[in-house]
C-alpha cells in the first residue's frame, strides 16, 4: 500500500514545528469552564446574599414543600385513584434503542458475528440490569430503527413491532424470551455465579399473565409456533413494505438459527451442570433422578 | 526518531479509522477473513481466587465459626478453589430428600405450560361467555324498543285526551247549569250534582233508545237481502 502523499499533511507539520506544550500554552475552550457563584462576597453578592428581604425566605423558615398557607394543597385535594397501584410490583425492562445498539456494534462493543445475548449486552456495558429492582430485563425500542444496519441474532425480553421490522429487513433474527429474576441474576453476572459452586438452574416458565406474550409469532416468542413466526416474518415484511431476506441462503445461518432451549440459560451449559473456573472444567452428575429432574 | 515515531501513529489512526468507516459495509468479510478490528475490547477483571493459599476451614476444630461448616460455604469454597478445597463434587448437587422437595414444591408453583395454556383459554372462554350474554341481552332489549316508545307515546297521548275531554265535558256541564240556574253554580254544591245525575239519566235514555233502533236496523237490513236474493 503506497500513499499518494504525506499522512497527516498540514497537522505533521505544525506538531513538528510548534514549541513542545507547557501549562503556559494551554487554555480551556471559551465557555468550557464557568466561575462560581461565591454568595456573601462583594457589592453584588453580599449584603443580603440572595435570600431576599425579612420574612421566611430569609431567615430560612419556610414551610414544607406543597404547603400553600393552610388551603388545602393541590397534592392532597385531588382524590386517589389506582393509577398507581401495586406499581412497585409491576415487571419493568431496561429500554434499549437500535440507535445504542447500531453504537455499540459500530465500536465493536458487541460482536455482531456471534448471538447477542442479554449477557454479551451487560459485558459491553450497553444496558445495566438490576433484578432486584423488578427488572425482568431489556426491552428493544424503537429509536433508530431508521438508519440500522446490522445483521444479528439477538435475544431480548421484549420487542415492539417496529423494532422486529428493523432487523429482519437487515436479513437479522430477533427472539424474545423470558427469564425469571434467580435467571436472570445468573445471566447478567455469570463469573460470580460459578464461583458460587452451584448446579446451574433451569429457567423457569414465564406466568400465565406472559404467556400469551411469550407464545404469540407477532412477538417472536420463544414459545411459539416457528412455522407461524415463518409466516409473522412474511407478513411483517408484506406490512412494512421490504422484502424479507432469505437467512437460509445466507453464510451465518448457523450462527443466526442458534437458539437457546427453553430451559437452557447458557449458549453451550446445560442445567445441571457445575462450572469450576479455577480448573476450567465443567462437572456433570450421572444420577439419573438428577438428571431426570435437569432435563425436564 | 520522533518523526518516524510519529509516523507509525498517524498511520495507524489511518488504518483504524479506515476500519471504523468501512466496518459496517464489510462485517461478512471481516468473519470470513477472521480479523475483526475492535475500537473497545472486553478485559474481565481479574478474578484474585487466592489459588496458591487456599484457606479451608477445619471442619473438626471448635474455633472455626459455625457459618464456615455449612453446605453452602462448602459449595462456594468448591467454586473458588475447585478441586483444591477437598470438598466431593457430588456434595454440590441437591440431595435425593432435598430433590424430592423441591420437584414438588415446582409442581405446586410452577405448573408445566399445557395447563396454564388450558388455564388462559378456559378463562378467555368465561370472559367472551360473559360478554357475547351480556351483548345479547342488550340486543334483545334494543329490539324491544320501538315498540316500547310507541306504547309510551301512546300512553301519554290518551291520557291528555281525556284529560282534555274531562276537561271539556266539566266546562259544558257548567254551562249547563248556568243556563239552568241563572248564575254560576258551585259544581260541589248538591245543587248542581242533582243536575248531573238528571243529565246522565237523560243520556243514558238517548243511549238505549239508539240501541233498540240500531238492533231494528240489523234485523230488518238480514231480512231484506235473504228476500232480494231468493
Amino acid at each position: 500500500m503506497s500513499f499518494p502523499k504525506k499522512p497527516g499533511g498540514k497537522a505533521l507539520d505544525v506538531l513538528q514545528n510548534l514549541p513542545r506544550i507547557t501549562l503556559a500554552n494551554l487554555r480551556p475552550e471559551p465557555g468550557a469552564r464557568k466561575t462560581e457563584k461565591r454568595r456573601g462576597r462583594g457589592q453584588h453578592g453580599g449584603n443580603r446574599s440572595g435570600r431576599g428581604h425579612k420574612g421566611e425566605r430569609q431567615r430560612g423558615n419556610r414551610p414544607r414543600l406543597g404547603f400553600e398557607g393552610g388551603q388545602t394543597p393541590f397534592y392532597l385535594s385531588i382524590p386517589k385513584y389506582g393509577y398507581n397501584e401495586g406499581h412497585s410490583r409491576r415487571p419493568q425492562y431496561q429500554p434499549l434503542s437500535l440507535k445504542r445498539l447500531q453504537y455499540l456494534i459500530d465500536l465493536g462493543r458487541v460482536d455482531p458475528t456471534q448471538p447477542i445475548d442479554l449477557t454479551q449486552l451487560v459485558n459491553a456495558r450497553g444496558v445495566t440490569i438490576q433484578p432486584l429492582k423488578r427488572d425482568y430485563g431489556v426491552q428493544l425500542v424503537d429509536e433508530g430503527a431508521d438508519i440500522f444496519a446490522a445483521k444479528i441474532n439477538i435475544e431480548v425480553q421484549r420487542a415492539s413491532e417496529g423494532v422486529v421490522a428493523a432487523i429482519e429487513r437487515n436479513g437479522g433474527v430477533i427472539t424474545t424470551g423470558f427469564y425469571d429474576p434467580i435467571s436472570l441474576g445468573i445471566l447478567i453476572k455469570p463469573v460470580p455465579f460459578f464461583l458460587r459452586g452451584q448446579p446451574i438452574p433451569k429457567r423457569m416458565l414465564p406466568g400465565e399473565d406472559m404467556v400469551p406474550y411469550y407464545t404469540d409469532a407477532e412477538n417472536r416468542g420463544y414459545l411459539a409456533d416457528p412455522e407461524k413466526i415463518q409466516q409473522a416474518r412474511l407478513a411483517l415484511a408484506k406490512k412494512y413494505g421490504y422484502i424479507l431476506p432469505d437467512i437460509s441462503k445466507d453464510e451465518l445461518y448457523h450462527m443466526l438459527s442458534m437458539r437457546k432451549d427453553v430451559r437452557q440459560i447458557f449458549f453451550g451449559l446445560a442445567p445441571g451442570w457445575v462450572v469450576s473456573m479455577p480448573e476450567k472444567k465443567i462437572l456433570k452428575t450421572t444420577d439419573e433422578k438428577l438428571l431426570k429432574y435437569y432435563s425436564s | 526518531m520522533a518523526a518516524s515515531m510519529l509516523c507509525k501513529r498517524t498511520a495507524m489512526l489511518c488504518r483504524t479509522l479506515k476500519g471504523l468507516s468501512c466496518s459496517k459495509t464489510v462485517l461478512s468479510a471481516n468473519s470470513q477473513s477472521g480479523f475483526l478490528l475492535q475500537a473497545a475490547s472486553y478485559n474481565p477483571r481479574p478474578l484474585k481466587l487466592n489459588l496458591h493459599e487456599p484457606y479451608v476451614p477445619d471442619k473438626d476444630s471448635e474455633k472455626t465459626p459455625e457459618w464456615q461448616k455449612t453446605a453452602k460455604y462448602d459449595r462456594k469454597l468448591f467454586g473458588r478453589y475447585g478441586s483444591a478445597s477437598g470438598i466431593d463434587p457430588a456434595s454440590l448437587w441437591p440431595s435425593h430428600e432435598q430433590l424430592d422437595k423441591i420437584i414438588a414444591e415446582e409442581r405446586e408453583w410452577h405448573p408445566p405450560l399445557e395447563v396454564m395454556l388450558k388455564n388462559i383459554e378456559a378463562r378467555e372462554k368465561q370472559e367472551t361467555e360473559k360478554r357475547l350474554a351480556k351483548e345479547r341481552l342488550l340486543a334483545a332489549n334494543m329490539a324491544k324498543m320501538p315498540k316500547m316508545v310507541a306504547d309510551w307515546r301512546k300512553e301519554k297521548r290518551e291520557t291528555k285526551q281525556k284529560l282534555k275531554e274531562e276537561k271539556a265535558r266539566r266546562a259544558k256541564l257548567l254551562a249547563e247549569a248556568r243556563e239552568r240556574f241563572g248564575y254560576a253554580v258551585d259544581p260541589r254544591s248538591p245543587k248542581f250534582l242533582e243536575m248531573v245525575a238528571e243529565i246522565e239519566k237523560e243520556e243514558k235514555k238517548k243511549k238505549k233508545l239508539m240501541k233498540r233502533r240500531l238492533k231494528e236496523e240489523q234485523v230488518v237490513a238480514p231480512v231484506t237481502p235473504p228476500a232480494a236474493s231468493s
